[in-house]
């Protein structure tokens, strides 16, 4: 079984190729702007210096979000053009999942958390010793995360790659895509027609239409 | 030679569109999804939407367009593709899908430019000639263009502010009757009649277009009468309104014409669709023996139709890209 693995959810490119019990190829870059002008490149570049071809690819997992808006549909667009055209199975996870999963800490509880600016971020709460989220990823303020985080105990740890204004441990985030591979690989998969992005917020013109309203 | 298919993909704006299109003037199938009764709700295009909305159709519409013309990838021999200008994030998603398209089926990837098809949507209808010049009037854009020969651009004049259907949509906006505003102020214009004066914007001997003048005098305009407490008639000031535009539009466009002793026009984009624009520019042609031609009304919206013949005079010509090939949001035509 050959799997593709895609996140362009933040300014890094992360990719991958795991054919049966092996990660044979796999790309964590900075790409900042320039993910639209490279991602797709890269991924050529993988499958060609691997000798593989698009048909060979059994599964995509890809993270469609919360994170940057753009970078989310980059990788959604490459990922469900080539399942669509390749007719290969297909699933989304989440970038916060992702982080959380990918976290070496030992400690209680663990916070995966992406810059949303204007002091909010996009998150959640992992209880590490369970195994489980205590807090769904949601849109938050950084202030009312405090407050929830203040309710708990035991230590806290952020996962994050921004510049967070918080006083908690901060463990940058270095996506573990093998576990990630084998957690998600059977998940369910999705029409490539359906899938789209999860961005845990409506657009700035959708939610003043709302208080309007 | 043998017959070429172009598969095209436009997403510039807010219509995520697929096309066939076999030597650049047959269209053998276009697949147009349009997001205007999602974004009539704000009163005018939100981006962050309409990249919303192309993310979620994309593949769909390629599919349909596919289905329609009963074609499979295989039968295709290029990708053509906007890759600006437009809406940055909107743009992007065509951009990867015809990338990702042109990766799998190894078949070239041309860049088009999104004026380049507006243009080249005269060419569904029969083969342009050249020298000719080229008015492109849209939500978007008020260019004018002079092509010596085929895909060669010389952008002789522009908008300095607003484009030309912009400000037909403020100035519906202002006097509050709805978005979008070209096609609305065009009926009423047809049953008004020229009351009110409004200045000539940018009335010189230049190529280049001013609106956003014009619009602060029908809104400076509307204003005054509501402190009056004299009621507009707004048939008639769309109707004064529209005069100005035409106006302004034909003495400049006519006079491209002249200097550069062309003898063809041809009107592109979705303000080609204006009928006081269109007559307007109709009459002038006639009395100075211009063949003046414009495309069907369903080619003068956004679509891939037209970037799928331009792409076919685009591959021609060995304009091609690689998969770094990027969206940007404003670029010249040349």
């Amino acid at each position: 079984m050959t799997i593709l693995y895609l996140d362009t959810s933040s300014s890094f490119l992360y990719t991958a190729i795991k054919k049966d019990d092996e990660i044979i190829a796999e790309i964590k870059e900075k790409l900042d702007n320039n993910l639209s002008k490279f991602a797709l490149s890269r991924i050529e570049g993988m499958f060609k210096i691997k000798n593989i071809s698009y048909d060979e690819i059994d599964k995509i997992i890809v993270v469609n979000g919360p994170g940057s808006f753009t970078g989310i549909r980059i990788g959604l667009t490459i990922a469900k053009t080539l399942a669509w055209a390749k007719k290969i199975s297909i699933v989304t996870i989440s970038s916060l999942e992702a982080m959380a999963l990918s976290a070496d800490s030992s400690h209680n509880y663990i916070v995966p958390a992406i810059d949303a600016r204007r002091n909010f971020l996009y998150a959640s709460i992992y209880d590490n010793k369970n195994k489980s989220f205590i807090m769904n990823e949601k849109y938050i303020s950084i202030d009312t995360l405090n407050v929830a985080l203040g309710n708990l105990y035991g230590d806290v740890v952020f996962i994050t790659n921004d510049k967070l204004d918080i006083n908690y441990d901060i463990e940058p985030y270095d996506p573990k895509i093998d576990v990630l591979i084998d957690k998600f690989k059977d998940r369910e998969a999705i029409n490539p027609h359906s899938i789209d992005a999860n961005y845990l917020k409506l657009t700035e013109a959708e939610e003043k239409k709302l208080k309007e309203d | 030679m043998k017959d070429m298919y172009i598969l095209a993909i436009e997403s510039s704006c807010d219509e995520t569109s697929c096309a066939i299109v076999k030597n650049g003037s047959v269209d053998i199938s276009t697949v147009i999804l349009s997001q205007i009764d999602i974004h009539t709700n704000f009163g005018g295009v939100v981006p962050e939407i309409a990249s919303r909305q192309h993310l979620k159709n994309i593949t769909m519409v390629i599919e349909e367009c596919l289905n329609k013309a009963k074609m499979t990838m295989d039968e295709i021999d290029a990708i053509a593709v906007t890759y600006g200008p437009g809406l940055i994030g909107s743009l992007l998603v065509g951009v990867e899908a015809a990338k990702m398209l042109s990766s799998i089926y190894n078949k070239p990837l041309i860049p088009v430019h999104h004026i380049a098809g507006h243009i080249y949507a005269n060419n569904l209808n029969k083969r342009m000639e050249f020298p000719l010049i080229a008015l492109v009037v849209s939500g978007g854009h008020t260019e004018l263009i002079y092509m010596k020969d085929e895909y060669t651009f010389e952008k002789i004049g522009g908008t300095l502010d607003d484009a030309v259907g912009e400000s037909y949509d403020k100035v519906a906006r202002v006097i509050g009757v709805g978005y979008p505003g070209g096609p609305i102020l065009d009926k009423m214009a047809k049953v008004g009649i020229h009351e009110y004066n409004l200045p000539i914007p940018l009335n010189d001997e230049s190529y280049n277009f001013s609106f956003s003048g014009l619009k602060s005098a029908v809104i400076n305009l509307a204003h005054n009468y509501e402190q009056k407490g004299i009621k507009i008639n707004k048939d008639n000031l769309a109707k004064s309104f529209q005069d100005v535009v035409v106006e302004v539009i034909t003495k400049k466009t006519l006079k491209a014409l002249k200097d550069k002793n062309v003898k063809r026009l041809i009107i592109a984009g979705g303000v080609a669709a204006n009928s006081g624009i269109r007559e307007g520019l109709k009459k002038i042609c006639e009395e100075n023996a211009i063949e003046c031609s414009y495309p069907d009304l369903k080619y003068c919206t956004d679509n891939a139709t037209m970037i799928g013949a331009a792409g076919y005079y685009a591959y021609k010509k060995g304009i091609v890209a690689d998969s770094t090939l990027n969206a940007v949001s404003s670029t010249n035509l040349t």
